[in-house]
């Protein structure tokens, strides 16, 4: 049995190289599927780019391989197979074919999957959550800006200038930091800019409740809900405008 | 200012428990029974709670070590390592930038860069090895380092749960239920801090209540408020008034400063802790770690990044203050690589409080970690099985400080009714382990051997009459009777029998005395503070 281990560990790992640019669409495809789950953010780079010099429209590769890519990491995700440092750097090389593909979306018109603002509120400096619900957004093919921790309504107000998001979203984990989600709010109603925004909220002390009471479009419990509950807010927006 | 280590505090503190030879066995023969007032005296004997009511543990048992000299020292390297090439932001305090500079660090940005061995010496030549923090009754004044263990019940909960109501966003009503349980068990030796969110009262205006309540309700040693330097502020002024209008330097608050890991402080808890230091209060400087999240997965990775923080912030509190009480804290977790959860009663974790209370010792300074975790949603196996996996640790490592010692649930975002009960009830278990193997002559009881025939049952003898009331702990919540006689009994779980209790003990509460010229002036400070200011919600 001992003998066994070295051709063992060879049969297990392929480690061989793959010429990306000898493989037909279908096997490419298949390819890129596997690179992001394996979260291989070079290979998607450089795969993204042979699909759009074999004449794939940057809509038809970010539809047809990476967000069907990514959608099968979440379902691994969600089932407890595909481990969190995983998912980052499946959401990692998602990024990286979104890097070339998104001026290029912008180009023809195509409508982009969205752009999200996040940060965590003033006074408060749990990251951790803010940060899958960022890395889950990106794998999901958003463009994420992160205002980082302790963040004023200024900031978010500048923010909103500047990057003109379809999602802002806001995290507290502390009571005491929550009612500040209310004072962004209520700043967005005074200024009448409220409806500009989908607005979601999240951390481990809200509940759907409080969501409601401060006027959020919707609470999130989790990362995983917060891309989900992103792509179907802004896909019912869409359609009613 | 610096504070002396007193003659008591150089020595290790863990010295076996033998009594000198005294005339016990000759008592024994002549042991009689005494009259002991009939029914109604034994009835309320038995009644009452079988734990002892102690100030603080004062522990014979031996400190666990879970690493060798060579394990300690290269962590001790490593801290060292970390502390001097990747440095320890202090955020957005400019004022701790200027002591460190004075003091001769090199900063870079907000970074501190510490010289080898410069933290721990700061330390090591002002810190107090132990500390005494006053509480109202003097009674119930708390050591804290060297051989002590003090129980501190759960802290910061947004939510609090009951088997009658559920789960709800905690109240100013579930605060004051808490502490005023947290008084009525003997168990608990302190009263706690945020020991749940009073969600119903506005933020800048909680603390308030949070630490009238303490002061009102119990005459334990209690925490004073972190979110904010000007209500730490106020905690110093309400304790003050609260101890006949001048403290004279006694620590009357121990509070909880935890880092913004990795390797950084941010200026709300350093606001804080200034304030606190200045005023010869106490403060924890505690790593609140989730492993793979906030350090590298390992425990010795752990270990060194842990110590990093605390040194750093141990030593800044001595700048502001030489000799003010502080204690090293680690609050060590990890995070779920599936999911992203935080988890709780891990063996990691329990490893992790190892190893950090034995690199404490070797600071020289009290240590603050451990207490009785879950993730569990409510006070079932999980629950019961996670906590005592932290529970055994912490007391066989030697903690001084357990926050957290009673009532968490749901990875701490919810304070259990029942689960403090249940958890009081462990605590009482580890008075009496903490305490360690009596090794008296009445502990050897050879007597019971000579006046006891082979054979036969000790149920009689008098050693075992002298001894029976208090020879075992006598729990409060557990079931050891006959299947039958618990069906009769109604068929209640454990969490039913302490939703039975905790009722019983609010019921029966009577709140310690307080003398009303000092009761008034503090609800003058609290009415006029919260008319200082208008509602605010952070
Ligand atoms: C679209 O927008 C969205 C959508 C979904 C969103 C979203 C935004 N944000 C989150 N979500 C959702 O998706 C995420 C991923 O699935 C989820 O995010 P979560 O953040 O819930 O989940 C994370 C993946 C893992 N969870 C976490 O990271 C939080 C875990 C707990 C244990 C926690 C941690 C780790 C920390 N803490 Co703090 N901490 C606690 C937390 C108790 C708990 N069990 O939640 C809590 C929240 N903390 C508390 C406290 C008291 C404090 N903490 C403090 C500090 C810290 C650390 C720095 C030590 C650390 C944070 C490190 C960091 N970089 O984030 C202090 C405050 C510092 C400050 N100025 O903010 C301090 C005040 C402690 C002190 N006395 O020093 C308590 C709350 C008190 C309150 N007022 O409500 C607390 C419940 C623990 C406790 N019992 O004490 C969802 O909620």
């Amino acid at each position: 049995m001992p003998d066994d281990v070295n051709t063992e560990t060879e049969e297990d790992f392929d480690d061989e190289e793959i010429d990306l640019s000898a493989l037909n669409d279908d096997d490419l495809r298949a390819q890129m599927m596997d690179d992001l789950y394996d979260g291989l953010a070079d290979e998607i780079a450089e795969g993204t780019n042979l699909f759009l010099s074999r004449g794939w429209g940057p809509d038809k590769v970010l539809g047809e391989v990476l967000v069907e890519g990514m959608r099968i990491v979440g379902i691994d995700f969600r089932d407890g197979i595909l481990f969190v440092p995983e998912v980052l750097l499946s959401a990692n090389s998602m990024k990286a074919g979104m890097a070339i593909l998104r001026p290029l979306l912008a180009e023809t018109g195509a409508e982009p999957i969205g752009t999200v603002v996040i940060g965590t509120v003033k006074g408060d400096i749990h990251d951790i959550g803010k940060n899958l619900v960022a890395m889950m957004m990106e794998g999901a093919g958003f463009e994420v800006f992160d205002l980082g921790i302790n963040t004023d309504v200024d900031e978010y107000l500048e923010a909103l200038e500047k990057h003109k998001p379809d999602i802002l979203g806001l995290s507290a984990l502390l009571t005491t930091t929550m009612p500040y989600m209310k004072v962004v709010i209520d700043t967005l109603s005074e200024r009448g800019i409220r409806d500009d925004y989908i607005v979601l909220v999240g951390g481990a002390p809200l509940n759907e409740e409080f969501g409601e009471a401060i006027g959020a479009d919707a609470y999130c419990r989790d990362a995983a809900i917060a891309a989900s509950m992103a792509t179907e807010l802004i896909t019912e927006r869409r359609k009613a405008a | 200012m610096t504070t002396e280590p007193s003659a008591e505090t150089e020595s290790s503190g863990y010295e076996p428990r033998v009594s000198p030879p005294n005339s016990e066995s000759v008592e024994l023969k002549q042991l009689r029974r005494r009259r002991g007032g009939g029914r109604k005296g034994r009835q309320e004997a038995r009644a009452t709670s079988s734990a002892k009511s102690v100030a603080f543990l004062e522990r014979t048992l031996p400190p666990v070590d879970m690493l060798d000299e060579a394990g300690y020292a290269q962590i001790e390297a490593n801290a060292e390592t970390i502390l001097e090439e990747v440095g320890v932001a202090f955020q957005d305090f400019p004022s701790a930038l200027e002591l460190w500079k004075d003091a001769g660090a090199d900063i870079r940005g907000d970074v501190v860069h510490f010289p080898k061995g410069m933290c721990r010496k700061i330390i090591q030549d002002n810190a107090p090895r132990s500390y005494v923090q006053h509480a109202r009754n003097s009674e119930r004044n708390v050591t804290i380092g060297n051989n002590t263990t003090v129980f501190a019940p759960n802290y910061g909960s947004p939510f609090a749960m009951d088997l009658d109501n559920g789960r709800r966003y905690a109240t100013l009503e579930d605060f004051r239920n808490i502490v005023k349980l947290t008084y009525s068990l003997p168990q608990l030796h302190h009263s706690g801090g945020t020991v749940c969110e009073p969600v119903d009262i506005p933020v800048n205006k909680r603390h308030l209540d949070m630490v009238y309540s303490h002061i009102k309700y119990s005459d334990k040693g209690y925490m004073g408020s972190v979110t904010a330097p000007e209500r730490a502020a106020d905690s110093v002024e309400m304790s003050r008034i609260a101890f006949g209008g001048d403290l004279q330097d006694r620590t009357v608050m121990t509070s909880l400063i935890n880092a913004s890991s990795p390797l950084r402080w941010d200026a709300t808890m350093l606001g804080a802790a200034t304030v606190y230091a200045e005023a010869n209060q106490a403060s924890i400087m505690s790593p609140f770690i989730l492993a793979g999240a906030m350090s590298p997965v390992t425990v010795a990775a752990l270990a060194a990044q842990a110590l990093a923080e605390a040194l750093s912030g141990m030593a800044y509190y001595q700048l502001v203050r030489p000799g003010a009480p502080v204690i090293f804290g680690t609050f060590a977790s990890s995070m779920s690589m599936a999911t992203g959860a935080p988890t709780f009663g891990t063996p990691e974790a329990g490893q992790a409080i190892h190893v950090m209370a034995g690199l404490a010792r070797r600071l020289g300074v009290p240590f603050r970690s451990g207490g009785q975790f879950t993730a569990s949603k409510v006070p079932d196996a999980q629950a019961a099985y996670e906590s005592a996996s932290t529970l055994l640790p912490t007391v066989n490592a030697g903690v001084n400080f357990v926050l957290h010692a009673a009532g968490w649930l749901e990875g701490g975002l919810s304070i259990g009714y029942e689960k403090l009960i249940m958890d009081a009830d462990q605590l009482g278990m580890m008075e009496v382990y903490a305490r360690g193997i009596d090794m008296s002559e009445n502990g050897q009881a050879m007597d019971a051997f000579r006046t006891n025939p082979a054979g036969e049952h000790f149920l009689g003898n008098a050693h075992t009459l002298k001894n029976f009331e208090s020879a075992f702990y006598r729990s409060e919540i557990a079931d050891n009777n006959s299947f039958e006689q618990w069906e009769e009994d109604g068929r209640l779980d454990a969490a039913q029998r302490a939703n039975v209790r905790w009722k019983k003990l609010l019921a029966d509460y009577e709140p310690p005395p307080l003398d009303s010229a000092i009761d008034e002036e503090l609800l003058d400070f609290v009415g006029r503070r919260k008319s200082e200011m208008p509602d605010a919600a952070y």
